[in-house]
């Protein structure tokens, strides 16, 4: 058995290497993983750099699949990985800089939180186990009740539990898969708070959602995974932008559905109108303007027209899958 | 309760040592039984434990008439516990942990630590060994006295209180393997146990050199004549080759369950 292949003995301390001054937290280079036929991430590149950076994607895009492999987990089918300047892939030591937090639940229940975070500490290699864990604990505000058992936490309280595990370390670059599950809104508030403390500390965060209002208002720049590639990448504003200036199909039911048509199909952004015999179909090309348009024309201003009531107003493709696909297409 | 905004003043980010053996020995064996100590398999374990201690009783309340004890002890060893007990008892001390932490995801937080992974599962063999083995043990002697008090004619209690603690080990080691390697390590687990060595390693005696049980065979027949005699070994591994295979099983076992921890198994991370 080769100790190079598998790592240091006990009791000796795990070598860091000397990583490249001033390499990027994490670098996607045209990185690629299939499972199978079933290609998971498709040529992904990015950099990950100090700060907040989210990872947005619909279930199955392939986000937990790149987080697993900038934590080294899973080697990629192609392309390249770094962290800090080196591969993560069989080197355990990048786990002095690196955490990981699952999305799953998952913990041992037998053990009370401060058990379980400083169990990570022991594993760590951390000289003071227990300081860094009440700091952990603290840090989350379970500290009041980190003797309990995991197993009778609530959802929140168990995100908070990973969360204290994950950062018992102060690492530099944190993973975090679809970290506000389960949390209510002021726990979902406070834990952004949190991540960007640590961001406005030097570290750099790359978290997981596949909703975008979770992530816009804490990421500084955002990553869109879609069917195992990135579809774009920008901060919130960009993105925002780019999902609103789409083509959008709204449906619309009013008192009068044909006068109501008549008094669109005139507007230069209402690119395609369409009557049958319950309501109206209208694609827009700027959903913004098609929204004032709307409201402008059934009270029938401009025409001198009578009013007509509105009874639904329904965009019809503003699910996150139409969005992404949009911008894959583009 | 809430998260806190603002952290609590740090003296600085926490300073690393090296890994310390004893402590994360202490740790891995504390989360292996958080995962293992179900009242469930406890209550199992107790059963195969007991099963032939019954024996024993039925056969010490008869006296005399009941025969030689050294037949009866070493037919009871070899079946019940040697054949039964021991390897049931590694399979489910073997794969329990390693099972469940891979079913939950919780295997990531034991593979995204600086502790070499080689490490992990030595302590996690060691953990199912020595449980298995001072088990099985304490089943023999239990049987041992129950049918014979303390006399252990022909030493056959001692010598299959060593075969089965080596048993124990060997069968643990060869289980943690298979909780690392397969996703269903407890149904192939019952069929290496049931099938290979329960119908064909008995039927083509070759494959008693594959067979943990006959290496277990091998070690109580090179302490006693008496095993032998009992068992009907003619054809089979001797001690000296059981005993370097087993060493071989658990290295094999330590190396390539370190090598999977480094790209570990897990169900399902997130979506």
């Amino acid at each position: 058995m080769s100790a190079a292949a598998v790592g240091p003995l006990p009791g000796q301390a795990p070598s860091v290497g000397a990583p490249p001054v001033g390499a990027p937290p994490l670098v996607f280079d045209h990185v690629s993983h299939w499972y199978g036929d079933v290609v998971a991430v498709n040529d992904v590149s990015a950099t990950v750099e100090p700060g907040i950076t989210g990872l947005l994607g619909p279930n199955g895009a392939g986000k937990s699949t790149l987080l697993q492999m900038a934590a080294g987990l899973i080697a990629p089918s192609s392309g390249g990985v770094r962290v800090f300047g080196e591969s993560p892939v069989e080197r355990p030591a990048i786990f002095r800089r690196v955490a990981l937090v699952p999305e799953r639940e998952a913990l041992p229940g037998m053990l009370s939180a401060r058990a379980f975070v400083e169990a990570r500490a022991t594993l760590l290699g951390l000289r003071d186990v227990r300081g860094a864990a009440a700091r952990a604990l603290a840090l989350v505000e379970l500290d009041l009740v980190a003797d309990r058992k995991v197993q009778g936490f609530s959802k929140g309280m168990r995100q908070r539990t990973k969360l204290a595990a994950a950062l018992v370390h102060e690492p530099q670059l944190v993973l975090l898969d679809e970290p506000f599950n389960g949390l209510d809104p002021r726990q979902r508030l406070q834990m952004m708070r949190l991540l960007e403390a640590r961001a406005a500390a030097g570290t750099a965060v790359l978290l997981s959602s596949h909703i975008l209002e979770e992530i816009e208002g804490v990421a500084s720049r955002i990553l869109v995974v879609l069917a195992g590639r990135l579809a774009a990448s920008g901060d919130h504003r960009t993105l925002r932008r780019l999902m609103t200036d789409r083509p959008h199909t709204v449906r619309l039911r009013a008192s009068d559905n044909r006068a109501l048509a008549a008094r669109l199909v005139a507007h230069p952004v209402v690119i395609g109108v369409e009557v049958d015999a319950h309501d109206l179909t209208v694609r827009t090309t700027d959903f913004t303007a098609f929204s004032r348009l709307v409201l402008r024309a059934a009270q029938g201003h401009g025409a001198h027209a009578p009013a007509l009531t509105l009874y639904e107003v329904q965009p019809t493709d503003e699910s996150l899958e139409h969005v992404f696909a949009y911008l894959v297409e583009r | 309760m809430t998260l806190s905004a603002s952290p609590p003043a740090s003296p600085g980010p926490p300073a690393f040592g090296p890994i310390a053996p004893l402590a994360t020995a202490r740790v891995l064996t504390r989360l292996a039984w958080a995962r293992t100590g179900s009242p469930a398999l406890i209550a199992g374990i107790a059963a195969l434990m007991l099963v032939p201690m019954l024996f024993a009783l039925v056969f010490a309340s008869r006296g005399i008439l009941s025969g030689d004890p050294v037949a009866f002890l070493a037919n009871r060893y070899d079946q019940l516990i040697g054949g039964l007990a021991t390897p049931l008892i590694a399979l489910l001390l073997g794969t329990s942990a390693f099972s469940a932490e891979t079913d939950d995801g919780t295997l990531l937080y034991l593979v995204t630590t600086t502790t070499p992974r080689w490490w992990i599962v030595a302590v996690r063999v060691l953990f199912a060994s020595a449980l298995t083995g001072v088990l099985s043990a304490l089943a023999v002697w239990g049987t041992g006295v129950i049918a014979a008090g303390t006399s252990d004619p022909e030493g056959i209690t001692t010598a299959y209180t060593v075969a089965v603690f080596y048993g124990g080990v060997t069968y643990a080691a060869l289980f943690t393997a298979l909780a690392l390697l397969t996703r269903r390590a407890l149904v192939s687990g019952l069929v290496y146990v049931l099938f290979w060595e329960g119908t064909l390693s008995t039927t083509f005696p070759a494959l008693h050199f594959l067979s943990v049980r006959a290496w277990m065979q091998a070690v109580a027949h090179s302490l006693t004549e008496a095993a032998g005699d009992a068992v009907g070994a003619a054809v089979g591994p001797s001690a000296p080759y059981a005993l370097v295979a087993s060493v071989v099983l658990v290295l094999v076992t330590v190396y390539i369950g370190g090598r999977r921890l480094h790209r570990p198994r897990i169900a399902r991370v997130g979506t």
